[in-house]
């Protein structure tokens, strides 16, 4: 499984006083099992750019090769396609519309024309994974809180077992025990199922601790492509398109200024402590009590 | 594909058209439709064509873009025509099959009604096409005016309309984002029977109204929370004045409705 983009170009309502280019030469190749962030601001074109990974929106020019069989060829299956590449837009809450929460996770399924048992085993399941108590299953979707209605929305989309999971902003505003809930979830999906995430968001801090390959998105090009270590490093850079890195780049970055030998790649805070530690030790500041 | 049907909305580009006042612009509507329905004959209609086609080439709104508007009533249009050709009582004769009689008055009337349709929807999304909603409320609203002393509440009307023409895009938008939502998890709007797409409309209409419910209060309390209470006492920042070229506008009006009239007593004369 991998999603090839070849010179993907888009542009809004041609030949109109609205005309917008949201993507301009988009090349990029996404692996099988991959955890991505895609980082970016408003209008940078990424909400744009993982519509056309399903087939939503048809580029305006360039290819796209799902498993190596171009999407735009004749006879295509798409309802196929987004069966297998799962999205999860922004407010994704704003979807549901069944009587019940278990029916409004049957429903992709369903669409899948799979048999009653089927769905109902991969509904269940899929609310099971998202952390939803089981007594809620039979309530009205309108009558949870937002981010219980978020995971209701998720679950509708992994109940269909995608190979590839995108989620646009899944955090947008919840608080921050609702954000690290959801983002820890997507992350033991990711471990335990194999599921090629995509993760939209636009920030830094949100996406660094989870993804291993951060793709920056900045007015409708790709402006960055690599490992979390080698976007961040690019942190002025960023900083110039209105973005930032996390805040551990800065404080190890500061503290190297100063002539505190850290290793300034450290992206998450338990990598930053290490590193201080390391340097304390070697310099005799604190005393190692595992060597005493 | 659903942000392409372009009717009410505003075209941004600057015309002398677009700088209009409103009120010109309403009152020039309101006469160019009730000289449509006027006219009945095609002659009278090359008269009105004339006066669009300069309004139209005027405000610099693309052709295309305009016709793009007539999509979103294309059944009507078909559905009218078709109709009147193959309804309207006649003696000349073409065709006729099982119920249905194919005539040259048919044919003459149908071609007729299609071409007014056409005209009108022409006509009234030019108005939208260059005018803001909160223009066209202004005018309206300061046209309409006389109204409050039979007790219309004036103010409100107009503010509802332009709420309204203001929540068309939103709520276009909003289908758009269902519609692609619901088919990521897999429902199919375009394949089966009749009942299956009627039943493949509910996953769209239930999130929207809700959608439309929540937008509709939250403006309400963006709106109390900044005191808003009807149109009494209230001031504009902007009142609308008239410049020279709205009495222009006004006299232009006047010419087109003077060749109106002198060219329906001619056809009534001869």
């Amino acid at each position: 499984m991998s999603i090839k983009l070849v010179n993907i170009n888009y542009v809004y309502s041609k030949k109109t006083a609205y005309e917008k280019k949201a993507l301009t030469n988009v090349s990029l190749e996404i692996q099988n099992g991959e955890f991505i962030g895609l980082i970016g601001h408003t209008g940078s074109g990424k909400s744009t750019l993982i519509q056309h990974l399903n087939g939503l929106i048809k580029a305006t020019s360039g290819h796209i090769y799902y498993d190596g069989e171009d999407i735009y060829a004749n006879k295509y299956n798409m309802k196929e396609l987004r069966s297998k590449v799962g999205l999860v837009f922004q407010y994704p809450e704003h979807q549901l519309f069944e009587t019940t929460i278990l029916e409004d996770v049957k429903f992709g399924p369903k669409n899948l024309g799979l048999s009653e048992e089927e769905v109902e085993q991969r509904a269940k399941d899929a609310l099971r994974q998202v952390g939803l108590a089981e007594e809620l299953w039979d309530k009205s979707p309108f009558d949870l809180s937002g981010g219980q209605k978020r995971r209701v929305a998720i679950a509708g989309v992994l109940a269909m077992h995608p190979e590839v999971l995108i989620l646009d902003e899944p955090t947008a505003g919840l608080d921050p025990k609702g954000r690290d809930e959801i983002l820890g979830e997507i992350a033991k999906l990711h471990k335990e199922r194999k599921i090629t995430i995509v993760l939209v968001s636009h920030s830094m801090e949100d996406v660094a601790d989870y993804v291993e390959r951060i793709i920056v998105m900045n007015h409708s090009k790709v402006f960055a492509d690599g490992t979390p270590k080698e976007v961040f490093m690019k942190y002025k850079e960023l900083e110039k398109i209105g973005l930032a890195a996390p805040q551990v780049t800065y404080v190890m970055n500061e503290l190297k200024e100063k002539g505190i030998d850290v290793d300034t790649t450290a992206t998450t805070v338990a990598e930053a402590k290490d590193s201080i530690l390391a340097w304390a030790r070697k310099n005799n500041w604190i005393e190692d009590k595992v060597e005493a | 594909m659903i942000r392409d049907i372009t009717i009410g909305q505003y075209y941004p580009v600057d015309s002398i058209i677009h700088r209009l006042d409103p009120r010109v612009k309403l009152l020039g509507t309101l006469l160019y439709i009730i000289s449509l329905f006027l006219f009945d004959s095609f002659a009278g209609y090359l008269l009105v064509i004339g006066f669009i086609g300069s309004v139209i080439l005027a405000s610099k709104v693309p052709l295309s873009y305009i016709f793009k508007g007539l999509k979103a009533v294309i059944f009507l249009l078909l559905f009218t025509v078709v109709f009147n050709v193959f309804f309207t009582q006649g003696d000349n004769v073409i065709g006729e099959w099982w119920i249905f009689r194919l005539t040259w008055e048919g044919l003459y009337q149908g071609a007729f009604m299609g071409i007014r349709i056409i005209l009108l929807i022409i006509g009234s999304s030019i108005m939208t096409f260059t005018t803001t909603p909160k223009a066209l409320t202004d005018g309206l609203e300061t046209a309409l005016h006389p109204l409050n002393r039979i007790k219309v509440p004036v103010h409100e009307i107009a503010m509802m309309m332009s709420i309204a023409l203001r929540f068309i895009p939103i709520l276009l938008e909003e289908t758009d984002k269902i519609m692609k939502a619901q088919m990521a998890r897999g429902a199919d709007f375009e394949n089966g029977s009749m009942i299956q797409k009627v039943k493949a409309l509910l996953p769209i209409f239930i999130p929207l109204f809700v959608s439309a419910f929540r937008r509709a209060n939250d403006l309400a309390m963006a709106m109390e929370a900044r005191c808003y209470n009807g149109g009494t006492n209230r001031t504009k920042m902007k009142p609308l004045v008239y410049a020279s070229r709205d009495y222009i506008g006004y006299a232009l009006l006047g010419g087109y409705i003077a060749l109106f009239v002198v060219l329906n007593l001619w056809f009534a004369w001869f």
